[in-house]
């Protein structure tokens, strides 16, 4: 057992990437080799042969964002699930902790954001525990396109945002405290092979509506506690507009000491006081016109 | 004059009351009805001026008959089931109008590139439109298309002014719109029209589309810039704005979406409707806007670094 364990160990994840099980393929034709075989570091098959018929319209639809400021890195999401027109979910779960100063949030199939998710988490400990060092966001960031390039042109839909903070064993040292933070890493990989290093990003059907709130208030300078609402308000915008982004918002935030997390919110009640507020809006209206 | 005799026009003063909304209790004036239209519309159809009784116009031309090419406008598309002719170029629709309605009237905003694919056609073009002193059109789609149709909705109300001796309202342009695009509907025609305009019942927003629909509301954005517009809109938006917040709002949403949306750029257009009239605010390069942006978040990051 032990000496499988060092091969285990010593093998390198790129091949770990060609595994061809299909995500949808219920019907299987038996002289299809690949299927049988789990290291065979060959080209797509699926490419070029007749695909299989989906069981039932996937659609994308999801509003994440993130962006970085002087307090760390503030990400947050909506938490329907959509499956063409129908709710499949309301309370999934985008926004995935790989470890304790990595989060990504994920859009696209849900399906496939949850494989990879677990992939990359086990990628990234099994690099720990080979290296005896954490990978940094950005290595992190290019595992996943890699791992993620022999599925280009199929029907694989990952577009995943890592948010993280590299500090290294080492503590902040020479470095000292920097007021400009240098160690958190916004990163944007694709299934098609995009891999973005930036400051804010936005994924997902919702995100037009998310930038425009986003680019008007975020810059560097922000509070943790202006950021978050930036964020809740960016992602309640998005969601009164898509049809296929609503219910919740998740929301973390991840400085040195690691993400934390924040209660999980019901839009439906911030909706509700805007209902409100309008409905008073359309009294006051009436109220001009007859008394004119 | 020549005019007046073929519209049978009686000298009769144009009926205008700019209601305030204390006396909506009036009664509205009422449309006429269609038998006197139609009686009309015998008549001019055989004057040999008219070149364009909108029924005619209206039938879309056989594919393979001769007076498909002799027709004046021939950037008609055969119908969907005939053979399709090739476009010249790819057509793209990408814009960002916006227009709402607030307590000091209504705001048309837009910006001002046509995109052809991913070319900048042309980076000054004028997407919104006077159709007469209290209605301005903004229109999305393709840029023929709209200019085409915003022509013929001016001709149309004009000749109806001239016919009816009062204007139409606003509801009623934005039906005879709709149905003027009605027989369109399905080719490759391709016309996102917002109706802003001050009538006998106040500011009102209409949104008519080639595809058939006509809504009405308090605010409408088109486009592919229109996501943008509308999370700055909606954040913002309230009755009570004062008109220059009003203004610098719709300056903001469009600024937002030219920033993030490719097809969208350049400059800005704000038109202001009221009861006495649309006024037009200075075209104004977005570019300055960008740069003071930067300048602004790039000030914010220093202060809090001090």
């Amino acid at each position: 057992l032990v000496s499988n364990l060092a091969e285990y160990l010593d093998e390198s994840p790129i091949q770990f990437g060609q595994i061809s099980t299909v995500q949808n393929c219920s019907a299987v034709s038996s002289e299809d080799p690949f299927l049988t075989s789990f290291s065979l570091p060959t080209c797509l098959p699926f490419a070029s042969s007749q695909s299989v018929p989906l069981p039932f319209p996937m659609a994308h639809g999801t509003t994440t964002l993130a962006f970085m400021f002087q307090g760390g890195v503030m990400a947050a999401a909506d938490t329907r699930s959509s499956c063409s027109g129908l709710v499949a979910c309301p309370a999934s779960q985008k926004i995935l902790p790989i470890h304790s100063h990595l989060v990504g949030l994920t859009s696209g199939t849900s399906a496939d954001c949850a494989l990879w998710k677990r992939i990359l988490a086990r990628e990234l400990r099994l690099y720990q525990l080979r290296h005896g060092r954490r990978l940094s966001t950005s290595g992190a960031a290019k595992l996943l396109s890699h791992m993620l390039h022999p599925f280009k042109g199929t029907e694989l839909c990952v577009a995943a945002t890592l948010c993280g903070w590299d500090g290294g064993e080492t503590g902040p040292g020479s470095r000292g405290e920097t007021t400009k933070n240098q160690m958190t890493e916004l990163f944007y990989v694709c299934s098609d092979g995009t891999r973005l290093r930036g400051m804010l990003f936005s994924v997902g059907s919702g995100s037009p509506y998310a930038y425009s709130i986003l680019d008007q208030g975020v810059h560097w300078g922000l509070t943790v506690d202006e950021a978050k609402s930036i964020a809740r308000e960016a992602v309640y915008r998005a969601t009164y507009r898509d049809a296929y982004s609503g219910n919740c918002v998740d929301m973390y935030h991840i400085t040195s000491k690691g993400w934390t997390r924040r209660n999980r919110e019901d839009l439906k009640e911030e909706y509700y006081r805007e209902k409100e507020r309008r409905k008073h809006e359309k009294t006051e209206r009436r109220d001009v016109a007859f008394s004119d | 004059m020549a005019l007046e005799d073929v519209c049978s026009f009686k000298e009769r003063p144009v009926q205008h009351k700019w209601f305030s909304f204390s006396s909506l209790g009036d009664a509205a004036i009422p449309f006429p009805t269609s038998d006197c239209y139609n009686l009309r519309y015998s008549r001019l159809e055989t004057s040999e001026n008219n070149c364009g009784v909108p029924l005619h116009f209206f039938i879309p031309p056989l594919p393979h008959s001769s007076s498909f090419i002799n027709r004046p406008l021939s950037s008609f598309c055969p119908p969907k089931n005939s053979m399709t002719v090739q476009k010249p170029f790819r057509l793209a629709h990408g814009t960002t109008t916006l227009g709402f309605i607030f307590q000091g009237g209504v705001i048309a905003a837009a910006d001002t590139r046509a995109s052809a694919g991913g070319l900048v056609a042309c980076p000054a073009v004028h997407k919104i439109t006077p159709i007469h002193s209290h209605l301005v059109v903004t229109s999305s789609g393709s840029g023929a298309d709209c200019m085409l149709w915003e022509r013929i909705l001016i001709r149309e109300i004009r000749l109806y002014q001239l016919r009816h001796g009062h204007r139409l309202s606003i509801r009623a342009t934005a039906k005879l719109l709709s149905s003027m695009l009605h027989p369109f509907k399905g080719t490759e025609m391709c016309v996102a029209l917002t109706l802003c305009g001050w009538d006998k019942s106040g500011p009102k927003l209409i949104y008519v589309c080639s595809d058939g629909a006509r809504l009405q509301g308090d605010v409408f954005s088109v486009g592919s810039g229109s996501p943008y517009a509308y999370g700055v809109l909606d954040r913002e938006l309230r009755w009570s704005l004062s008109k220059g917040e009003a203004i610098s709002l719709a300056r903001e949403a469009v600024f937002r979406a030219t920033h993030r949306d490719a097809y969208s750029g350049n400059n800005v257009d704000l038109f202001h409707i009221t009861a006495q009239g649309w006024s037009q605010r200075k075209r104004e390069d977005l570019k300055e806007e960008y740069y003071r942006d930067k300048e602004k978040k790039g000030k914010k990051k220093n202060d809090k670094l001090k």
